[in-house]
């Protein structure tokens, strides 16, 4: 029997038939659709889920930070050292910052603060909101510019009620305009200064080279990896010595704990509805070998082998497999698009065709699994117990 | 596949059956149901094999049309001796020699009329092309050239009968072997399938017919009557235009 002829045959006889076989389709593309999603848009999930869990617990954040010791001169990050902890694989970000105090003066009061010496990219990774004005950005680290955000705590002290945004500050006789507030619940921090790192750098008295640095790793699962990877990647370039590499270790396990429950438990379903389509292949196939058994039988008599009966249910079973998983395919792809514009971000189209490939393979197999049986069975019928049956 | 056979067909005969016996077993006893049916067939020729209902008629067919193995005998086929090959080689001859009618004019109900005898085509790996010549030639034979693409499970008795045996005539075999192909059919559906089979055996196929009515017998060129198990002398009925063996 040719190939073409084969196909053919058999994608007629499920269509035909396609009443008989709808809850097996529905198992398996519902199965295929739920696994598609979980596997494309999972990682992006994690991702987003990561960002919130920031305001919560920092639990995907590294500080890194020297032990300040007596006989030891101050150690700060070189820049090569910060380059290189940008290349590293699973890091998303890296920010670094100085803290000094300082005298700030403006709207009439003096104040001992602290100064936070910060990069452009301090505020995502610690996921800053401005209060009012804006947060500087990476234009004013570049220019130097003698530019300020005062925590909201600060900006009430020195400004009372009135809008600080525009208002100038004093900090080592040099001025400063302020360009936003920073809103934090941290009553410290609130009460703190926030200078571009290149400004403090600058113009600021004493040491104010970065001697902290946060890393953010892309989800809690490479937090452990990326952790023992950092103190290699700084040696490499500088002596680790008094080097501090600290990760909130519970708020993380807990973390992890319940996602890998909780995909566990999707894969679980997943795994179980493709299960049961397999099952449900099995079912109906043994009913429908039972139900065709004259149509074997005429068949036979018409001329046709045993391997001709085999392939031909086989292919069916194939059939019904791979074209319901087609079609949860297409149903996963609809969900991913659709999870995408929710999540504000592309699904990630090589992971979609890794499901795609996997799916189908899976999808192979559980026909030809589950349908193996049924079809023996119907090839080793014997032509005139098959012809005569009722 | 089984190795070449010796051929035996001295007189040119389509069919050469020798002492075929049949068994079943039965917890009782074994139940003989053919006791050493000798039977031949000749290019051309028309044989009616009649007898009471559980004579064996069938049974015999079934042997004849390689569907059921026989206890004992011999059976060449054009030559071949057939109850040598192995089940592989057995669906090869099926699809390529023999033509079957079934009692019940069994036919792929879910199918069209065109699918039901594209099959037997399909299983003999002929192109697509050759396929629809040949389908539509068998079916303009029994006058269905019309009824193609309809569904086999609306048809009426007697299409139903004549698509059976265009299914059995568009593989061009050699041998048709029917089962009781009138038994559902009025007397002038019967007598129609009959003109088709004789149109057919003028160009050379053997066919053999099972039959309880005897004015269908009377049109083949020898009847066989079957009685316990055994063939009774053949008696020639009419003139036919059996090849010369």
């Amino acid at each position: 029997m040719r190939w073409d002829d084969l196909v053919r045959v058999s994608v007629r006889q499920v269509f035909r038939h396609r009443r008989r076989y709808w809850g097996v389709i529905l198992a398996i593309a519902l199965g295929v659709a739920g696994f598609t999603t979980v596997i494309t848009i999972g990682r992006d999930v994690k991702r987003n889920f990561n960002q919130d869990l920031e305001l919560i617990g920092s639990a995907n954040l590294i500080r890194l930070y020297w032990d300040t010791l007596p006989d030891q001169a101050p150690a700060w990050f070189q820049p090569e050292t910060v380059a290189a902890l940008r290349r590293t694989a699973h890091v998303t970000q890296v920010s670094e910052y100085t803290l000094r105090p300082a005298v700030v003066a403006g709207g009439g009061r003096r104040l001992e603060v602290t100064v936070w010496a910060v990069d452009h990219h301090f505020w995502h990774l610690r996921h800053f909101q401005p209060a009012q004005g804006i947060l500087f950005e990476a234009d004013s680290v570049l220019k130097r510019s003698q530019h300020c955000v005062l925590g909201a705590g600060l900006a009430r002290k020195l400004f009372g009620d009135r809008n600080p945004v525009g208002q100038k500050v004093e900090i080592d006789a040099d001025l400063y305009q302020v360009v936003g507030v920073v809103r934090l619940d941290d009553y410290s921090i609130s009460q703190s200064l926030f200078l571009p790192l290149t400004t403090a750098q600058d113009r600021l008295r004493g040491e104010t080279r970065p001697d902290r640095l946060l890393v953010r790793c892309a989800t809690w699962d490479e937090v452990e990896a990326v952790a023992d990877a950092i103190p290699r990647v700084v040696a490499a370039h500088q002596s680790i010595s008094g080097l501090n590499v600290w990760v909130v270790w519970d708020a993380l396990r807990r973390v992890q704990r319940v996602a890998w429950w909780i995909e566990f438990f999707i894969y679980l379903a997943s795994g179980m509805t493709l299960l049961l389509g397999g099952l449900g292949i099995w079912n109906v196939m043994t009913a429908a070998v039972q139900s065709r058994t004259r149509e074997i039988g005429l068949k036979k008599a018409m001329g046709a082998e045993d391997g001709d009966i085999l392939a031909q249910f086989l292919t069916e079973a194939l059939v019904l497999s791979v074209g319901a998983a087609l079609l949860g395919l297409a149903a996963g792809r609809g969900l991913v698009a659709l999870a995408g514009l929710w999540l504000g971000q592309r699904p990630q189209e090589e992971l979609f065709l890794g499901c795609l490939g996997l799916s189908l393979a899976v999808a192979f197999a559980m026909g030809l699994g589950a349908g193996l049986y049924p079809s023996l069975k119907a090839s080793r019928m014997e032509v005139v117990a098959a012809t005569r049956y009722e | 596949m089984s190795s070449p056979q010796p051929r035996y067909n001295p007189d040119g005969s389509l069919i050469q059956a020798r002492q075929l016996t049949m068994t079943y077993p039965n917890g009782a006893g074994d139940i003989q149901v053919l006791r050493g049916v000798s039977v031949s067939l000749h290019p051309g020729e028309m044989l009616a094999i009649m007898g009471p209902s559980g004579s064996g008629k069938s049974t015999l067919l079934y042997i004849l049309g390689l569907l059921l193995k026989p206890t004992g005998g011999s059976y060449w086929l054009a030559g071949e001796d057939v109850l040598a090959l192995d089940r592989r080689a057995q669906a090869l001859c099926r699809r390529e020699r023999l033509g079957f009618v079934f009692q019940t004019c069994d036919l792929l109900e879910n199918s069209t009329v065109y699918e039901n005898l594209e099959f037997p085509l399909i299983y003999a790996g002929v192109s697509p092309r050759e396929r629809r010549e040949r389908i539509l030639m068998a079916l303009e034979q029994v006058n269905l050239g019309h009824r193609l693409r309809h569904a086999a499970n609306r048809l009426s008795g007697g299409e139903r009968q004549r698509v059976a045996v265009a299914r059995a005539l568009v593989n061009r075999p050699q041998v048709i072997l029917a089962d009781e192909p009138t038994g559902q059919l009025d007397h002038r559906q019967g007598h129609l399938v009959m003109d088709h089979f004789e149109a057919v055996a003028e160009r050379g196929t053997g066919i053999i017919v099972v039959t309880h009515d005897p004015e269908i017998a009377a049109r083949c060129h020898r009847i066989y009557p079957l009685r316990d198990g055994r063939l009774e002398m053949a008696a020639p009925r009419r003139e036919g235009r059996v090849a010369d063996g």
